[in-house]
């Protein structure tokens, strides 16, 4: 299994008034592992969102493995999603469910309806077995079967990055998935991340505040700014200035973004 | 330098207060339409004898009965009240069932998750969309009618039949349980259904896996408290002739025998407290586990 590659071709993306991106060009290749930084309202959430299609570009063209997602079919839409893995800010799993279930709920794109309720309900011995190597991948093992919301912040987030995986994706999506945790928790969470992209050859993109993060874990970095690309670059080839740069914004541009 | 211009200030009284207003007004207005005056209240004299002498058994309901002639093989008053209240479960619950598939299958289709996760445009957008509205309609029309008068329409059509009071009260309680529901699943947050839907899972299953799980406390929550409504229900539904609690209340009340009817009342009202009690056990460990 070869990772996902993404291509973004002058994107732009508005909300009503609000240029979200502006003209964005870039490209991931198979495997990378790339973070984005940049401050809040800077686009990154909107950026990775469409890299899965979840947000469509108001200009420009959007390709995962080389097929343009507004050219594709619902179905072959779907087929592609079920490969990317997304780990959302708020974690999105379903708090009065089971860690098991949550997990499992990562297929869905895979199965019919039938088959969802099947797996969800009354699991076969093999999957259950399959969910809990991930959880054990992950640090969160004797988690299976609690519900989900009696876990910690840290827990939950292994169990978010768990239902991901499950999807066995070829690409991972990742929006500030450690931003609700103290700081020890958010580098093993990453490094963590980094570790699977690697072992498992999937394309990584995560968006990060933290900047130190960014650059001891990840090899490339990409600096958004009020919807555009500042820098792409090794991470050792970003100078300390870009990143002062990138979050020293005037009173005039925060107000700006704050519309 | 001049400070900023102060923003303008918010009414006091906005649309949403002014609204409320009058429909004060309004409530206050309906006593004027309908003449009534606080010398209205005063019964006559007939009438507070009558209240004095039923209110006066309330402390000293009957334990057998009051009939002046009791044909030989009658039960004991209390075993006929129990037998009663039982009765009175076997429709409520019956009909609660039916209900409940009425409910999850109408609350479903008049939910607007459901067709808006499926991100359809075109024909299939418009499908869904006739389909919601149709939805809609239809609990509108089991609602508007009360269970009373669906049990008037139902025995006009089908006579005394069990199945007619079953599916009178099951039409405007379906019509509930489907509005309730359905608002429920489209008021639970939706951060897990739009992540597996971004993980490419279709929009049933998203619904299904995703969506209803976080409504499902308040699902149930809800589902109780129209069963505790059900009793009540089928207890009134006994004044059409059906066997349960209310049958009887109305031949203790025609003959007069208070005493009977109190009995009868305190059996419908420990009836709803147990069953209070019960449910809420019941749905403490249904939504902790």
């Amino acid at each position: 299994m070869t990772g996902a590659s993404f291509g973004l071709e002058g994107v732009s993306v508005r909300f009503d008034a609000f240029p979200a991106l502006s003209d964005v060009d870039l490209r991931i290749d198979a495997g990378e592992a790339v973070a984005l930084v940049g401050p809040s309202g800077s686009g990154k959430t909107t950026l990775l969102r469409l890299l899965n299609g979840t947000v469509r570009p108001s200009a420009g063209a959007v390709r995962v493995d080389g097929e343009r997602l507004d050219e594709v079919s619902r179905r072959r839409l779907r087929d592609i999603r079920s490969r990317l893995g997304f780990v959302p800010q708020d974690l999105a799993l379903v708090p009065n469910l089971r860690v098991v279930q949550n997990v499992l709920s990562g297929r869905l794109g895979r199965w019919s309806f039938l088959g969802a309720a099947r797996a969800l309900l009354a699991p076969p011995r093999a999957l259950v077995r399959e969910v809990h190597a991930l959880l054990d991948r992950v640090g969160v093992a004797e988690k299976l079967y609690q519900r989900t919301d009696r876990l910690s912040g840290g827990q939950r987030q292994r169990v978010a990055v768990a239902r991901a995986l499950f999807q066995e994706p070829s690409g991972l999506l990742a929006d500030e998935p450690v931003s609700s945790v103290d700081p020890a928790r958010a580098r093993d969470t990453v490094r963590l991340l980094t570790e699977l992209s690697s072992e498992r050859r999937i394309t990584l993109v995560m968006s990060l505040h933290n900047l130190e993060l960014a650059r001891a874990a990840f090899p490339r970095l990409v600096g958004l700014r009020r919807g555009r690309v500042v820098f792409d670059a090794p991470s050792d080839d970003v100078p300390a200035g870009a990143f002062e740069a990138l979050y020293d914004l005037t009173t005039e541009e925060l107000l700006g973004d704050g519309a | 330098m001049t400070a900023p211009e102060l923003p303008r200030r918010p009414p006091a009284v906005g649309v949403r207060g002014l609204t409320l207003l009058l429909l004060l007004v309004a409530g206050a207005l309906s006593y004027e339409g309908l003449g009534l005056t606080a010398a209205g209240l005063w019964p006559n004299e007939g009438g507070l004898a009558v209240a004095r002498e039923f209110f006066g058994r309330a402390l000293t309901p009957a334990w057998t009965s009051e009939a002046r002639f009791v044909p030989p093989g009658t039960p004991p008053l209390l075993l006929d009240a129990l037998g009663a209240a039982g009765r009175t479960v076997l429709y409520a619950a019956a009909a609660m069932s039916l209900a409940l598939v009425i409910g999850v299958v109408l609350g479903f289709l008049a939910s607007s998750s459901w067709w808006t996760l499926g991100e359809r445009r075109g024909i299939g957008r418009t499908v869904t969309g006739a389909l919601w509205f149709v939805a809609r309609a239809v609990i509108a029309a089991m609602r508007s009618i009360h269970e009373l008068l669906w049990a008037v329409l139902l025995l006009a059509a089908m006579g005394l039949s069990d199945l007619a009071a079953l599916v009178a009260i099951a039409l405007p309680y379906g019509g509930t349980l489907a509005k309730i529901f359905s608002e429920l699943i489209d008021e639970a947050p939706r951060d897990a259904g739009e992540a597996l839907r971004g993980a490419g899972a279709p929009a049933l299953s998203v619904f299904t896996f995703a969506l209803v799980p976080r409504a499902a406390p308040d699902m149930i929550a809800y589902t109780f408290y129209r069963f505790e409504c059900a009793l009540r229900s089928s207890a009134v539904l006994g004044f059409f002739g059906f066997p349960t609690l209310g049958l009887e209340l109305r031949q203790s009340f025609r003959s007069t025998n208070y005493g009977e009817v109190w009995t009868y009342l305190y059996v419908l009202i420990a009836l709803v407290i147990v069953f209070d009690w019960w449910s809420g056990r019941l749905r403490r460990r249904l939504v902790t586990t």
